[in-house]
């Protein structure tokens, strides 16, 4: 009986993705800007760089860093980020285009949990990412000489995978809360600059007293901090398994926290009877 | 029992802070389902119709009282209710538009448990079935409103289920796909395959042609439930004046004008646009026909005058003294509360 739940579950998740990529496939172009766009966007801050220490390394950075490479610290913060904004996107955004579509209703009308549908959804959502920082690392290695070696990928993608399994339960309440609020934009955009200022994506966080400390909430600073070690440091995961601990940790809590809200935030939402407004 | 409802009440907020207040959506409302049945609800817009079939559906949670689906009560055991359902509501958007409607209906059989050979057949079955077969590999948005809709009652076939919700199902449609629609639901949804059907509409002809029972619904409460030879007989001896008029009038001063006149006994006034629709319903139409020409006389212009039978929206006017034309939704729900 369980088998045949998780077999159906495991069904609706694929259906999911399936019908995700045709719709994205519907909007070619869409998707290719999405691709160059993470990287467009670092640009300027290269160039502020740049114009600031007059070249692309300064012994401050590399003291508060442990590397020289602004340019690779700031293309790795933009490759990663992709991950959790597609995510706030993506995920957060998904029950709200259900509703602009009117599919959502029957979706919850269905004898399946909206969060099965919901996981599907969030699968999509990494591998499209996946994707899109797939093409993102090779302009970064053929245009700005980043080297990720084939030994790398697989500590690389252990800590994103721990990275986003958290994240994105994150996410999942942040579509349930998307179900009652019924705005979407301006909360996704607030959330971008939280993470753009206390994560160290484009710079790093121990400049700052405040920004060291929330930081250490935040688990993309852990992922970014053990990615960058990889990559430019060339550290293995044995030397990183403190990270890799705190990653975990913080999994467990926002997939816990995240399956809570969500149920409580859709009971609220049928409670209240605004399911299918837009 | 296929569906019964026991006692059920949902209320909606409006408003914030000191002008927060609650409506009553459907205020204990009772009534069961038979298996096989064709039950109808009939009543204007926001009479409370479309939050019923969205409690049964389990889109929306009951405030108070019970429904159950076959004996599964539909908050605590939803998934086993929800399997016995199909949903058809009105409105072209409750489809992937950018999707085909083959995989509309792919995507929807993995939310029942339908896989592989068996839901490429059933896909297959309800594509002939309803003349699709032509236009299933394509978009969805190249669909006529007709198709659509045709695309949804597939989707709401899919899993066979025992009973069918069909919310407005020919709102908005042309004649001939409304047409198409109605004689799909009596003859093969009913008399070939034996379902449950629930029909909310606001369309008399509709509920008239179709259901063997109705329940008259009007502000939440059912009024009545009866078949629909039972609901005219109701009135009997009784004529039905109708009048079109134009003109600016003071509609509450007509309304109680008309209504003092000996042996009328309900009057129903639907003004959109300085155009008026009036029904007078009388005992004898004959003996009041001077009267009533006088009183509108003095306020509107008088277009046409007919006098009719009564149909099953004349009876829910005697019933209720609101017309199915009627407007009677308040506002949407606060998003936030």
């Amino acid at each position: 009986m369980r088998w045949n739940r998780l077999k159906a579950d495991l069904a609706i998740i694929g259906a999911e993705i399936r019908k995700t990529a045709k719709i994205w496939f519907a909007y070619k172009i869409l998707m290719f800007f999405w691709a160059i766009f993470p990287l467009i966007w670092v640009i300027p801050y290269l160039f502020q760089g740049k114009a600031l220490v007059g070249g692309m390394s300064s012994a401050p950075f590399a003291q508060l860093t442990g590397t020289e490479n602004y340019m690779a610290f700031v293309l790795i913060g933009a490759m990663v980020s992709t991950y959790i904004f597609s995510g706030l996107w993506g995920v957060g955004n998904s029950l709200r285009e259900e509703t602009y579509w009117g599919t959502l209703e029957y979706i919850i009308a269905s004898p399946t949990s909206l969060l099965v549908v919901l996981i599907g959804k969030t699968l999509a959502e990494f591998l499209y990412a996946t994707v899109m920082v797939i093409f993102q690392a090779t302009l970064a290695t053929f245009f700005f000489g980043i080297d990720i070696t084939f030994g790398k990928i697989f500590p690389l993608m252990m800590i994103i995978v721990l990275l986003v399994i958290g994240f994105y339960g994150f996410a999942i309440a942040f579509a349930g809360f998307t179900l009652l609020i019924k705005e979407v934009h301006g909360w996704v955009h607030t959330l971008e600059w939280v993470f753009f200022l206390f994560s160290p994506i484009r710079y790093p966080v121990e400049v700052n007293a405040i920004t060291k400390l929330v930081s250490a909430f935040v688990p993309l600073t852990y992922a970014l901090v053990a990615i960058r070690a990889i990559i430019l440091l060339n550290k293995s995961v044995i030397n990183l398994w403190q990270i890799l601990l705190i990653l975990g940790v913080m999994d467990i809590i926002l997939i816990a926290g995240g399956y809570i809200l969500f149920n409580r935030l859709e009971y609220r939402t049928k409670k209240a009877g605004t399911m299918s407004q837009y | 029992m296929n569906i019964v409802l026991d006692n059920v009440v949902k209320k909606f907020k409006r408003g914030k802070g000191l002008r927060k207040h609650y409506i009553t959506a459907c205020d204990h409302v009772s009534f069961t389902i038979e298996q096989g049945e064709l039950f109808g609800l009939l009543g204007p817009n926001g009479a409370g119709k479309t939050t019923l079939v969205r409690c049964i559906a389990t889109l929306l949670i009951p405030d108070e009282g019970k429904i159950t689906i076959f004996g599964k009560d539909i908050i605590y055991q939803s998934m086993e209710a929800r399997q016995q359902i199909g949903l058809l509501t009105s409105g072209e958007r409750t489809l992937y538009w950018k999707l085909t409607g083959k995989d509309n209906l792919k995507f929807f059989a993995a939310l029942y448990g339908l896989a592989g050979k068996e839901r490429d057949k059933r896909i297959d079955y309800l594509m002939e079935l309803l003349d699709l077969k032509d236009v299933e590999s394509e978009r969805v948005e190249k669909y006529s409103s007709g198709m659509k809709q045709k695309i949804s009652l597939a989707r709401a076939l899919l899993h066979d289920p025992k009973i069918l919700l069909l919310d407005e199902p020919t709102l908005g449609l042309d004649p001939q796909f409304s047409r198409f629609i109605r004689g799909f639901i009596k003859d093969e949804l009913v008399g070939k395959g034996g379902k449950t059907v629930l029909l909310t509409t606001h369309y008399m002809d509709e509920a008239d042609e179709l259901c063997e029972r109705i329940a008259f619904i009007n502000k939440g409460k059912i009024v009545n439930i009866k078949s629909p030879a039972e609901y005219k007989d109701e009135i009997p001896h009784t004529e039905v004046l109708e009048l079109r008029c134009q003109g600016n009038v003071n509609e509450e001063k007509l309304r109680t004008a008309l209504s003092s006149i000996k042996s009328v006994e309900k009057v129903s006034l639907i003004n959109k646009e300085n155009d008026l629709a009036l029904k007078v319903i009388a005992s004898r139409v004959e003996s009041i026909l001077s009267d009533v020409i006088e009183l509108v006389r003095g306020e509107a212009k008088i277009l046409a005058i007919d006098v009719k039978e009564p149909t099953l929206e004349d009876v829910f006017i005697y019933l209720t003294g609101t017309s199915l034309k009627e407007d009677t939704r308040e506002e949407q729900p606060d998003a936030l509360e």
